[in-house]
């Protein structure tokens, strides 16, 4: 019965990586970079939805598309002004590019942070529930609301996406952009706009996850760094660009973690996936479901 | 009427040698600051900036000059201060034997981490080193039987005096310079600098790729370790925040304002940013936020740093005089 309650909780725990790991494969898929201030859109989303909800008295049903709105203007922006130069008339810079992308990233990061230590201080805030159901009997498991109802939002949006991906137009350029920048340019398809779709995605993604954790994990300024260091170990793990691949490794991990706490070392719970990743990219550098990628 | 070629200014040989002696120029000037700084706060403020100034060229080695775009010197740092620490208050181990084992093993630390993502690049590289950095972060947090945990860890004093520090510090700190320097001035600099522009380009030039890019994990990685040995020595105190991922950000933000990929840029950066870091502090707890803002400013507008503008607003008279550059 333990196991099965720890399997389920993981499942959950995996599902809310999940949010947080699709948004970093798909930047990674079209720009070929890692977006390393992901973890400081999550945090967007966690201030906007406590501080909307709690300053200005709006509900939290309401707050919560306001987090995502924020966290797509923070995507927008970010894209706009500094993942551009990467590929709009700097095609010299080649060797360049990774490092340009992480020194960039990096400090768009360190620049929230402070920023926001700064300006709304450096104290966590408690977000409002969405639900104030504490425990309820799910079947044969005991769940607080808020869980139940972060675990059916982050599967509603990870089914939303999935569709948006495969079926709508804009999804297709996404696609197309994902497999090849210059063919789809030489298509038609404005591979900018497409960047900036991807970035919005996954600015609004990672927002939700902020915001729907802000009742369980307080907002505060550096409250992104831990989700987003998980979500570098689910994407490689993944295999980098890969949703599918990205949404099983989230929820591999989310159960190895919930296993791990249990019946290995609770303090060391998060060491784990780091170890996983480790091993991965000494034995299969293209991750678990990934492709290998060929180059001329 | 040509400038001789061995003299050019754009010469590998004569960029180092100049950057070597603004190197010694600034080195000359910290060795002179105590006659006129006493107050101990401020020779501690330029103590620590010194600190990130090996960091700095710790990092630029690895990260500038060959292409390795490692997450961890702050990581390896924190290594360092455990290993003079942990030598000293388990086993009685004296520093004089402990400060030079915190070069050494992390700089072994770091060649076998070298040798782990031999085969990574780019994106990869740098998700495997911070995912290095946080787990050895993490272990020292959580071992608090062996470590301490967050509570640090005491460190011995090796000196009375904070002067003193001030000169171990800058002794130091000129070493790790000359140690970089050696690097670069040998051949190997120039492998290094090979398998960065172009590392398949290299290897068929017969150059040993594996050989020279764990040399370059070696050497950066035990110059961190003993800056963090130094540290933790000056501190009395070593804690698992020394290897927290805002400390690397901290080194790369210096780097990239001083100059990426020169000897004397993490030099100027270090100094610059941490004097005037201290500074804005005073003004209002903004100096994160500027440097941030900074970092990325220089990023996508100069990407050479400040030595690199130097250089090029010196370097532009010549150039248009000849009419050819």
């Amino acid at each position: 019965m333990l196991a099965l309650d720890l399997f389920v909780n993981g499942l959950i725990i995996g599902l809310f990586y999940a949010l947080m790991a699709v948004g970093l494969t798909m930047v990674f898929g079209i720009l070929k970079v890692v977006n390393f201030a992901h973890g400081e859109f999550y945090m967007v989303g966690a201030y906007t939805y406590t501080l909307v909800s709690l300053k200005l008295g709006i509900p939290p049903w309401v707050a919560l598309p306001l987090a995502a709105l924020a966290g797509a203007g923070i995507g927008w922006l970010t894209e706009r002004l500094l993942m551009r130069p990467l590929y709009a008339g700097y095609s010299s810079w080649g060797l360049m590019k990774d490092e340009y992308a992480v020194v960039v990233t990096f400090g768009l990061s360190l620049l929230l942070i402070n920023l926001f230590d700064k300006v709304i201080g450096p104290y966590p805030m408690r977000g409002p529930s969405l639900s104030s159901v504490t425990r309820m009997s799910v079947g044969p498991f005991m769940m607080s609301g808020q869980k139940i109802i972060t675990a059916i939002i982050a599967v509603i949006l990870l089914i939303a996406l999935a569709l948006f991906i495969k079926r709508s137009l804009w999804g297709r350029w996404v696609q197309a952009v994902a497999q090849n920048r210059f063919g789809a340019s030489i298509a038609g398809i404005d591979t900018a706009r497409a960047s900036s779709i991807i970035f919005m995605a996954s600015g609004v993604l990672a927002a939700i996850a902020g915001a729907l954790l802000a009742p369980v994990i307080n907002a505060a300024p550096d409250v992104g760094i831990f989700p987003a260091v998980k979500s570098y170990v689910i994407v490689v793990i993944g295999g980098m660009g890969s949703v599918p691949g990205s949404i099983l490794a989230a929820l591999l991990l989310g159960v190895l973690e919930s296993f791990g706490a249990v019946y290995l070392s609770y303090d060391y719970r998060d060491t784990y996936g780091l170890v996983l990743l480790i091993l991965i990219l000494l034995f299969r550098p293209q991750g678990l479901f990934g492709e290998r990628t060929r180059e001329v | 009427m040509n400038i001789p070629a061995a003299r050019h200014p754009n010469l590998y040989a004569s960029k180092l040698s100049a950057e070597l002696r603004l190197s010694l120029v600034l080195l000359l000037g910290l060795a002179a600051l105590p006659l006129f700084i006493t107050s101990p706060y401020w020779l501690g403020v330029l103590i620590v900036s010194m600190y990130f100034a090996m960091l700095s060229t710790g990092w630029n080695l690895l990260a500038g000059y060959t292409g390795q775009f490692s997450l961890a010197p702050a990581a390896f740092a924190m290594l360092g201060g455990y290993t003079t620490g942990l030598l000293a208050f388990h086993w009685n181990i004296p520093l004089w034997l402990g400060l030079p084992l915190s070069f050494i093993i992390p700089g072994l630390i770091g060649l076998v981490l070298g040798r782990i993502v031999l085969r990574l690049s780019g994106a990869y590289l740098a998700l495997t080193t911070l995912s290095f950095a946080e787990i050895a972060r993490l272990i020292v947090y959580n071992s608090i039987d062996f470590t301490r945990g967050d509570q640090g860890l005491n460190v011995p004093a090796l000196l009375d005096s904070r002067v003193g520090y001030y000169y171990l510090f800058l002794v130091a700190l000129a070493a790790s310079l000359a140690l970089t320097w050696a690097v670069l001035r040998h051949p190997a600099g120039r492998f290094l600098q090979a398998i960065r522009d172009d590392e398949l380009g290299a290897a068929a030039r017969g150059i040993r790729v594996v050989h020279y890019k764990t040399l370059a994990f070696f050497v950066s990685c035990a110059i961190c370790g003993f800056a963090g040995g130094l540290y933790g020595t000056f501190a009395r105190l070593v804690s698992p925040e020394l290897g927290l991922i805002a400390q690397t950000g901290i080194v790369i933000a210096m780097v990239v304002i001083g100059g990426m990929g020169t000897l004397v840029g993490p030099l100027i950066g270090a100094l610059l940013v941490y004097i005037v870091s201290e500074w804005l502090r005073d003004v209002g707890g903004i100096q994160m936020i500027v440097f941030a803002a900074l970092v990325i400013i220089f990023a996508r507008f100069f990407r050479e740093g400040l030595w690199g503008l130097a250089r090029r607003s010196r370097l532009l008279r010549p150039r248009t005089d000849n009419g050819s550059s």
